[in-house]
């Protein structure tokens, strides 16, 4: 994996406003990078600000504070029409649901090929046609299906619909806000397979939100865990698994039901209390080892890099 | 052990516009006393039909049980009348179901949701429907039960709600509950507390649970016994370590191996390529083979009966026949059946006594 930075998230914060005087902190001051070609996983329980990230990373919202860089430069900076098309064309999302982000009016010829017009990617009737009948067969549908109705599909197709569309206008990054939650296991593999087979084909960089965590362990090179608007631990995916070290990742862990019975009746479930925390300073994100992050204080650090070494 | 239910040979359609849906196709099994029977499966498979009909949840017209008995107490709850019955349900056979934002009354205190069940079936006054809901709500882990039972839903987390939900449910000491989907709805945390909740309430009342959900780690780690639906039948059932570890429908390979365990490598998921069958007209012969990339010539033209495997386990499939070819079974489900293997013998000790 080459080592490039795509994506660089720095102190993102994105607060709501809820009522005169009371303020919802989505998301809290957090920071990333992701790499190109990688796929960086995002988890936490729901209410964690995870979907908010994505939001505010694709410019859905206008962040409080903080600063996005994709590509070298600024999401959230004042653009001129040209540049945010153009911005525009590089990042495209998926959404979790795949019965309402699909226009019920609409044929799927007209959704999928709705980027292409706009940016201007196709010249004529024919191209047109040929785009979208090629990008439906890269999604495992075929041409049969452009001139149906959303309404005429399954999830699973549905969700492959709107992948499709997101890859119409050939992007770089692609952020996939719970893809899969709302489908069926057997068709959750489906897709899964189908987003890393075109990652190996086409280079895509993703930023994959879920709360499987063993889903995103599955797909994902690099795992960010979110709580309570905060990012608490960061590491490659295999070692945030092997050594998760801040309580709250432990818990979450020690949580997942996984498919074996024996496991599952010798699993110690342990919990997180934010409580046990030492609160004599304001936490840091500090990294334990090359590439494995942790929000702790000075005495948690130490105490962490203890445990890691044993 | 006893049985406490015996479902046999069980059809429920339903009439629409566009023909009968035929959502139930014949399901047979049986209910322990005190065991914990899940029901796996995709949706539309016919799972939550199956458990709204042994509640009677049916609505009829357009949905109506064609055939088959469901026998429970010495009666036969298919044959019962809408007044008889509404003495079982709620008092022997209670339901929770999957979303507990919806399930609730918005504008009824949840005291009195509880206590509706109480004060019909048992009888109770008042105050003392009151006194055994806070007991309940404590029995379920609500922190200030006595104070919290004059607040309305909206006042509750989903955890909390879910908790409520079987509170209502546990109210009359049901012999049978059925679980639909409880943890779908909640986060993994929330999901592992409510688990927990519900084992340990069986434990001290001794009721069976039939739980719903196509999460293979909830299976895992609360049934005692499986049932795998498919296209309104059901193709394996078996203990949850023969389910697991010695699967034998292509079909439970499919849902195993789509699951990633935390161990398995970069090697791609088995999907299980397709979508459900249209249950309108279900496809002649088995319902699976356009899907099985072992289906056999046998399976577009005769359904599979149940083979028998072990005195626990029974499956649906023509792999099991004497003059099927040796399959082998994809590397992800091949990989727990090694485990099996080495540990079988102690495994199925285990699987008699539950």
């Amino acid at each position: 994996m080459s080592q490039e930075k795509l994506l660089e998230v720095k102190n993102l914060k994105q607060h709501f406003k809820t009522g005169r005087h009371s303020v919802v902190k989505a998301v809290d001051g957090i920071s990333f990078d992701i790499y190109k070609g990688e796929t960086f996983g995002l988890v936490g329980e729901s209410g964690c600000g995870k979907s908010t990230t994505g939001r505010s990373i694709i410019r859905l919202y206008n962040a409080t504070d903080g600063q996005v860089t994709f590509g070298g430069e600024d999401v959230h900076g004042k653009k001129s029409k040209a540049k945010l098309k153009e911005f525009n064309q590089k990042m495209q999302m998926i959404f979790q649901d795949p019965y309402a982000s699909l226009n019920p009016r609409m044929t799927v010829m007209d959704i999928i090929a709705e980027g292409l017009d706009i940016h201007g990617l196709v010249n004529n009737q024919q191209e047109r046609k040929a785009r979208v009948h090629d990008l439906l067969e890269r999604v495992g549908l075929n041409k049969e299906h452009a001139s149906r109705y959303p309404h005429e599909f399954s999830g699973g197709q549905r969700q492959r619909i709107g992948i499709a569309r997101a890859l119409a206008v050939d992007p770089e990054f692609i952020i996939a806000d719970e893809p899969i939650s709302a489908l069926d296991v057997s068709i959750q593999a489906q897709v899964v397979n189908l987003l890393k087979d075109l990652q190996k084909e086409h280079g895509y960089t993703y930023l994959f939100i879920a709360h499987d965590l063993s889903m995103v362990k599955y797909i994902s090179d690099r795992i960010g865990v979110m709580y309570f608007g905060k990012m608490v631990e960061l590491a490659d995916s295999e070692e945030l698994y092997k050594n998760p070290l801040h309580p709250y990742t432990k818990s979450l862990l020690s949580a997942i039901p996984l498919p074996d019975p024996d496991y599952e009746r010798n699993r110690v479930r342990t919990e997180y209390n934010p409580a046990d925390h030492d609160t004599s300073e304001t936490p840091e994100f500090r990294e334990i080892r090359p590439n494995h992050w942790v929000l702790c204080t000075t005495k948690e650090f130490e105490a962490y890099k203890k445990e890691i070494k044993n | 052990m006893e049985n406490i239910l015996e479902v046999n040979n069980l059809h429920v359609s339903f009439d629409t516009y566009g023909g009968e849906v035929k959502a139930v196709r014949g399901v047979s099994f049986d209910l322990k006393k005190g065991e914990t029977l899940a029901i796996v499966g995709e949706s539309g498979s016919g799972k939550s039909v199956t458990t709204r009909a042994i509640a009677r949840l049916i609505p009829s017209p357009p949905g109506r049980i064609k055939e088959g008995e469901i026998l429970f107490d010495g009666k036969d709850l298919a044959k019962l009348s809408d007044k008889q019955m509404q003495a079982v349900r709620g008092k022997d056979i209670s339901t929770i179901f999957q979303d507990p934002m919806t399930s609730l009354n918005p504008t009824m205190k949840i005291g009195t949701q509880i206590m509706e069940g109480l004060i019909k079936h048992q009888k109770m006054s008042k105050s003392q429907a009151k006194e055994r809901t806070i007991e309940l709500l404590e029995l379920v882990g609500l922190p200030s039960a006595s104070e919290r039972v004059n607040q309305y839903p909206h006042q509750f987390s989903g955890g909390q709600r879910q908790r409520i939900v079987i509170a209502i449910a546990l109210a009359c000491n049901p012999k049978i509950l059925i679980a639909d989907e409880p943890t779908t709805a909640l986060d993994v945390t929330i999901q592992a507390q409510i688990l927990e909740l519900m084992k340990d309430i069986q434990k001290k009342t001794e009721s069976s649970i039939i739980f719903i959900t196509h999460d293979l780690g909830v299976v895992a780690n609360v049934a005692d016994r499986v049932a795998v639906m498919y296209a309104g039948k059901i193709v394996e059932i078996g203990t949850a370590d023969e389910i697991f570890y010695n699967p034998k429908h292509p079909y439970t390979w499919g849902l195993i191996g789509s699951m990633p365990t935390l161990d398995s490598t970069e090697e791609s998921l088995v999907a299980i390529p397709g979508s459900p069958p249209d249950m309108l007209n279900p496809p002649k012969g088995d319902a699976f083979a356009p899907r099985n990339d072992f289906a056999l010539e046998i399976d577009k033209e005769l359904e599979p009966p149940m083979f028998k495997v072990s005195d626990t386990h029974y499956a649906a499939t023509w792999l099991l026949h004497e003059y099927a070819p040796d399959v082998e079974p994809p590397e992800a489900v091949k990989r727990r059946m090694k485990g099996f293997a080495n540990t079988g013998a102690a495994s199925s000790g285990e699987g008699d006594q539950a």
